[in-house]
């Protein structure tokens, strides 16, 4: 492999790795490209809000269990109908990551220009418009986990700021995981290949 | 695009060219650079904000093996090169990413090293992909020397003479980079992080930067040597041979597919451009100033095209395309063009738009735009992109409208039979060794049904079938429930549907696809010349050629 970033006190990634790693990792795991680049953009918006990305990832790229649905799939079929005529359903959900549900929820806030409420077990999480996340009421995210999602209409401090920088850090054992997934989706380059890029003759000009 | 709602020059708009025309490969592969290029706009910058350049260290050993600092001091923010030099062995010299180890190796620091950060920088740079850089670090970087030439050189200097004027010009870099990471790669500090900042917020600026100082290194690197040889009697390069030298740069398929991942940034540089040239049209009349500055643009790319040359077949015609072009130009300057038309700029670019093949066409666009600076160089402010904005998709958006984008934007794909062997004769993949962007054989490679997903050309096809039965008010946002595989077409879509240069209106899964062309295009936005492809997929190029160099600015140098 090119290049691993480990170190002996864990990992720590920058945005643009953590959406390289997250879009070949989601596709490597059999998820459409489609679903890839919304994985990525989740990760990285869970990153900069200081949450556990590689967690919440690896939970939605296992298949979920009888009775959840994949929070990636779910999040984006809300986003996507965010924007439609008619109120915000109020309906529960069960997803194998209410973590990674946050970055779409924070985008049907950013779409309806209303402050949005994800309700797992005792946790609580505000969503305004372009704002970091407000943790109302701190507790599990893990999943799998029956998901409420419902516009806020009650009085709440103001949303924290965003961190300084994000939180890229990952333990070995999830980054292994990824990068295994990862590689799932590369190619061994051809001998064709080689020879076009460059491969023949002798750069000592 | 952010900056249309105070375009100072509206009427412009009726003298843009179309994205059908300027958005196809074969055009996009005659790109040559302009004023609104980045490292234009860098040396623009620097020397207008009187920057200070500086070497604070240099521990460079006789044989070339140490390290050194370069400081640029802008207005408010220092920048400092940190480069370490190598012994390397012939025989382990390679551009390619495959490679190990190289002549030297480079980081750009954000700030003044202090030792322990020069310490940590010489256990991670010279190792490149193997080792972790940090968010205090904006590139990572490394050259080879153009071995033949810098031997010449060195030999010529430690003999207190000069050397051949001719070689220098023919090859043109004592040292070539083969790689220049920014952006979050390997640790370095993210885009996000530095795209705030006035000097940085162009495309590019930090890796021009980075480049731009290690210009200065490779001509320090062999006057050293010149002097550890010859003593006493070693020679410094003379300015005018010194000013003709550039840095080289080995480019492969890597860089190829940022634009295609990029769209709302390629429409940015493209639409930049295209409105630059527009103004130009506009204008009613010719200034002696821009009249003398355009000739002396064109004769400046005659003389560059004279001396640029390649051993590739196509690049040749390209070549000879040029030359022929610049010559037909000139003659009809000075004897065809009618000066007191109405629009006389608008006039000669339709002359040139029926009379040039697409080389002449687009070096007759970089001269028109160079002597009219204060008219377009603040458009290099509008070159960046906030993709973020441009990403989600607007689920509320109906069918019929969507359809309507499509044929508006994508007839170019619509009408090919992508079951065809030649137009999906490639495909796009991440190489398992290197993590690289590759080009495939479909027909005779394994491995298609991992391609990455360039076959923007294909995907629009299938999106535009999949629409064929769907109400005209159904929500995409529906639609995408029932057939999620035509979610990246849907996104390219919308967002073309905003920003009409984001796509490349060309099958890059064709057999004749050029990624050559691609490259081009980019590279000439960066400013690159003597683009010479060594096959249809790398490229050697020359950056910041006749440029000036670092003492030249603390004293005040030409217009950049």
């Amino acid at each position: 492999m090119k290049h691993d970033p480990r170190t002996d006190a864990g990992l720590d990634l920058t945005l643009s790795e953590i959406s390289a790693l997250t879009t070949r990792a989601t596709r490597g795991a059999g998820r459409s490209w489609g679903e890839a680049e919304e994985a990525a953009e989740a990760a990285c918006w869970l990153a900069r809000a200081g949450l556990d990305w590689a967690g919440a990832l690896l939970e939605v790229l296992q298949p979920p269990e009888a009775g959840a649905d994949c929070a990636l799939r779910t999040g984006i079929a809300l986003a996507d109908a965010a924007a439609l005529p008619g109120p915000l359903v109020n309906t529960p959900l069960r997803v194998n990551s209410p973590c990674f549900l946050l970055p779409f929820a924070a985008r049907m806030a950013d779409q309806t220009g209303q402050r949005i409420r994800l309700t797992a077990a005792e946790t609580r999480v505000v969503l305004a418009p372009g704002a970091c996340p407000l943790i109302a009421s701190p507790g599990r995210m893990s999943g799998p986990a029956q998901v409420t999602l419902a516009p806020d209409q009650q009085d709440q401090p103001p949303s924290p700021d965003w961190p300084q920088t994000h939180r890229g850090t990952v333990i070995a054992a999830k980054y292994a995981r990824l990068t295994q997934l990862m590689m799932a989706f590369t190619v061994p380059t051809s001998a064709h290949s080689h020879a076009g890029a460059g491969a023949q003759g002798d750069d000592n000009d | 695009m952010s900056c249309e709602g105070l375009n100072p020059m509206p009427q412009a708009r009726n003298f843009r060219r179309s994205p059908d025309e300027v958005m196809r490969l074969v055009r996009m592969g005659c790109s040559h650079p302009t004023r609104l290029s980045f490292l234009r706009q860098l040396l623009r910058r620097m020397q207008a904000e009187d920057w200070r350049f500086d070497r604070p260290v240099w521990e460079v050993d006789a044989r070339g093996v140490g390290r050194a600092v370069y400081r640029a001091i802008g207005p408010v923010r220092t920048y400092s090169l940190v480069a370490f030099s190598h012994d390397l062995p012939p025989e382990v010299r390679s551009d390619r990413v495959i490679a190990t180890a190289w002549d030297a190796t480079f980081a750009l620091f954000d700030g003044t090293p202090t030792p322990a950060d020069l310490d940590r920088l010489a256990a991670n740079v010279p190792l490149q992909e193997a080792g972790r850089i940090s968010p205090r670090e904006l590139s990572l970087s490394r050259a080879n020397r153009s071995v033949r030439l810098f031997d010449h050189v060195l030999a010529r200097l430690a003999k207190g003479a000069q050397p051949d004027a001719a070689m220098l010009r023919e090859t043109g870099y004592l040292m070539r980079t083969t790689a220049v990471y920014g952006s979050g790669k390997f640790g370095a500090a993210d885009r996000a992080a530095i795209a705030q900042r006035p000097e940085l917020s162009a495309p590019f600026q930090a890796e021009m930067l980075s480049v731009w100082l290690t210009r200065a290194f490779t001509v320090d690197l062999v006057e050293h040597l010149a002097r550890a040889k010859g003593g006493e009697k070693a020679a410094r390069l003379s300015p005018e041979l010194k000013s003709g030298l550039g840095v080289g740069n080995s480019t492969g398929l890597g860089m190829a597919p940022f634009l295609i991942h990029h769209p709302v940034l390629l429409n940015n540089w493209m639409l930049a451009r295209e409105e630059a040239l527009a103004r130009v049209r506009a204008q009613a009349s010719i200034g002696a100033d821009e009249l003398a500055g355009f000739q002396a643009a064109l004769n400046a790319a005659r003389e560059n095209a004279d001396l640029w040359t390649s051993a590739h077949d196509i690049q040749r015609a390209k070549l000879a395309d040029l030359r022929d072009s610049l010559a037909r130009i000139a003659a009809h300057v000075a004897q065809g063009w009618d000066q007191s038309a109405a629009h006389p700029w608008d006039d000669l670019w339709r002359w040139g738009c029926e009379a040039l093949p697409l080389e002449g066409q687009e070096v007759l666009l970089a001269a028109m735009l160079e002597p009219h600076g204060a008219l377009i160089d603040g458009l290099g402010e509008c070159m960046d992109a906030d993709e973020g904005t441009a990403f989600p998709i607007n689920g509320a958006m109906p069918v019929g409208e969507l359809r309507a984008i499509l044929r508006a934007h994508y007839d170019w794909a619509l009408g090919i039979d992508y079951t065809e062997r030649a137009q999906c004769a490639r495909f796009w993949y991440v190489s398992e060794d290197k993590l690289e962007p590759r080009l495939g054989e479909r027909h005779e490679e394994p491995g298609a049904e991992r391609e990455l997903p360039l076959d923007t050309g294909r995907q629009a096809a299938a999106l535009w079938q999949a629409l064929q039965d769907q109400p005209e008010d159904q929500p995409v946002a529906h639609l995408l429930m029932a057939a999620p595989e035509n979610r990246l077409a849907v996104r390219r879509a919308q967002i073309t549907a905003r920003h009409p240069f984001a796509e490349i209106r060309d099958n890059l899964i064709a057999a004749e696809m050029l990624p050559i062309d691609i490259l081009r295009c980019k590279l000439a936005f960066f400013g690159a010349t003597r683009f010479d492809p060594r096959s249809d997929r790398w490229v050697r190029i020359s950056l910041f050629q006749d440029a000036p160099y670092p003492e030249d600015l603390n004293g005040g140098g030409d217009e950049a």
